[in-house]
């Protein structure tokens, strides 16, 4: 049970996006994928997710995802995008609760206030979603997304999360908060994949890291094979230097001026 | 199936559901129990107002008592009254109804089909078939009939909804400026297209087509109230089984199709029921403004956008207000009448401009 992206090409207008990219994102792992601003991070994720037409293969669970109808995908996957705008005055937890399955709705609603609650909004139900402030817009959005594959497997089958950029509107507490969330998830046996920014977050958090440029794989691995300065030097044209976190096990990776 | 909630935290149900929002739900509900009484109340005015003296009171006590009606009443109540006061709701329903899915669609308050074009394109198909069904073969007018107006004002409306869908959204995503320009050029091209069609149409055609323009339910009749009801019942029935897809669009379309919506259906078939709702209302009674706007804002207001509670308080609602328009209508100038799309745009203009300036920021004009 895994995701397993083959050769996946994009390509707009005529420019090359993703050329051949392979992913596999194994279950019960948090898998990242890092790169430089247009590197096809976000692109590779809306691949994966079904979003956009591109060339190559992907399977979820084994099943080809363009032969599973929408609202049978979204019984395996849930997407957090990087932004999500909301065209009407829903309060928070409607908006939660638009996760929901037509057969969770009926059976089982406390899932609403408990994702709210697992996103450290358990009070904010009855507001306006529109006074929210970015940060707490994208954790309303993490809430209705796990709301919708709220069990991370289903009669054995895991559950797939996936996350563009979950933490980049976030303060430090509430990145932590989110990527305990997703690895919480993948504990519990589903499958999460990531497009990452920070670095370090992605080397205390993910299992498996992948590292894309100008649309291609630079380096794929466990963080601690993959966040070597070379390679980050290379993939990212910054000198960085890449030493022990405190906490001492991950990789800690500090960019540093040319100059100095 | 693993539970995500981590171990140790509290099960949910701490917090009741209630407590958390859905007070307007319930509210929404209560809703549909006093609209549908005040729609009562106004189906009662309605049948008993008018310019001749006629009491639904002394109807009433006849026809229970087996008593003859004489032909002034027979006509007034049967002929007049009873098919225009039903027509008006079906009409006002389908007014309100077709807002609330255009609305959904465009992901923006400020749609409506009667100021983006739409209504227009239904009026042109009614004023085309009015003006040149004479012109279709004997055997084609035969077949089609009465329908001949209703097909071609729905056609019209479906053409120019898509148009304007395709003018205003790239990418899936709507831009409020080009809808509402989109929707005014669309129109403008219509309404230059019906001149035309006045143009070149004898004085009978000339006769029927000033109807169209003024907007009234003055027509009234039984065979218009059996073109529209299916229509607009139907486009009310398929708006309320769309309500779960609208509430995904409303997050965008990227984001419903992740929560299971089939949005390229939703979109194709949204268009159609707004396209069959706004064509059967402008087919029987003209164009009637405002009515798609003014309705499903103040029920947001009241009970929150969730389309399905919307939906049906829309239709309730819609048959109300275009109700009591008419009864205005008719009375302030009796024995003459004017015309409901004036009383309409009375109520409904100050109402639009109130959501723009509410929603400047997001037109970004």
């Amino acid at each position: 049970m895994t995701l397993h992206a083959e050769g996946i090409s994009v390509v707009l207008g005529d420019k090359v996006i993703l050329d051949a990219v392979d992913l596999i994102a194994p279950v019960g792992q948090v898998t990242a994928v890092c790169g430089p601003n247009g590197s096809g991070k976000s692109t590779l994720l809306r691949a994966v997710t079904g979003d956009i037409a591109h060339g190559g293969r992907v399977t979820l669970n084994g099943q080809d995802i363009t032969a599973l109808p929408p609202w049978v995908l979204s019984g395996t996957r849930g997407v957090l995008a990087q932004h999500t705008s909301l065209a009407f005055p829903f309060k928070v937890f409607e908006v939660v609760r638009m996760g929901l399955t037509a057969g969770t709705a009926a059976t089982e609603p406390e899932i609403v206030p408990a994702a709210l609650s697992r996103v450290g909004l358990g009070n904010y139900g009855d507001r306006f979603y529109h006074d929210l402030s970015g940060g707490e817009a994208q954790r309303v959005q993490l809430a209705r997304v796990l709301a919708q594959i709220w069990y991370a497997t289903d009669a054995g089958t895991p559950r797939w999360l996936f996350l563009d950029e979950p933490v980049a509107s976030l303060d430090i507490a509430h990145q932590l908060a989110v990527m305990e969330i997703a690895r919480s998830y993948a504990k519990q046996g589903g499958g999460v994949v990531a497009v990452m920014h920070d670095l370090n977050l992605t080397a205390m958090f993910a299992d498996h890291m992948m590292l894309l440029k100008e649309g291609r794989v630079q380096a794929a691995g466990t963080p601690r094979d993959v966040m070597t300065d070379d390679i980050l030097r290379t993939t990212y044209d910054c000198p960085v230097r890449v030493g022990v976190a405190p906490a001492g096990e991950v990789p800690w990776v500090l960019p540093h001026a040319a100059a100095s | 199936m693993a539970d995500f909630a981590p171990s140790g935290e509290a099960r949910p149900g701490a917090v009741s559901a209630a407590a958390l929002g859905d007070d307007r739900l319930q509210r929404a509900r209560l809703a549909h129990l006093g609209l549908a009484s005040a729609l009562s109340i106004m189906f009662i005015a309605s049948l008993s107002v008018g310019a001749t003296d006629v009491s639904l009171w002394t109807v009433a006590s006849k026809v229970l008592s087996g008593e003859q009606l004489t032909l002034l009443e027979h006509t007034v109540f049967f002929d007049i009254r009873l098919p225009r006061t039903a027509l008006g709701v079906v009409v006002g329903a389908g007014l309100a109804v077709s807002g609330v899915l255009m609305q959904g669609l465009f992901r923006n308050p400020l749609a409506d089909p009667g100021l983006v074009g739409v209504s227009a394109g239904a009026t042109f198909g009614a004023v085309a078939a009015i003006v040149l069904g004479g012109m279709l073969p004997v055997a084609v007018s035969t077949w089609v009939g009465a329908a001949l107006i209703p097909t071609a004002a729905f056609v019209g409306a479906w053409v120019s909804m898509t148009v304007l869908y395709r003018v205003a959204t790239r990418n899936g995503r709507t831009s409020v400026a080009t809808m509402l320009l989109g929707g005014i050029a669309i129109g403008a091209l219509v309404m230059a297209a019906v001149g035309m069609m006045v143009y070149v149409a004898d004085d009978l055609q000339l006769r029927e087509l000033t109807f169209w323009q003024l907007g009234s339910l003055t027509g009234a009749s039984w065979p218009k109230l059996v073109f529209a009801m299916p229509a607009i019942l139907i486009a009310c029935g398929v708006g309320y089984y769309l309500a779960h897809g609208l509430n995904g669009l409303s997050l965008g379309e990227a984001t419903a199709g992740h929560m299971g919506v089939n949005v390229q259906a939703l979109k194709r078939v949204t268009i159609l029921a707004t396209a069959a709702a706004t064509g059967a209302a402008v087919a029987v009674s003209g164009g009637i403004g405002f009515v798609g706007i003014v309705v499903p804002h103040l029920l947001r207001l009241a009970t929150g956008p969730d389309h399905r509670p919307l939906l049906l308080n829309a239709a309730l609602l819609g048959g109300a207000l275009l109700l009591g328009a008419d009864m205005i209508a008719r009375v302030i100038v009796a024995p003459a009448e004017l015309p409901i799309g004036i009383i309409t745009a009375l109520l409904g203009a100050p109402v639009f401009l109130w959501i723009l300036l509410r929603n400047r920021a997001i037109v970004d004009l």
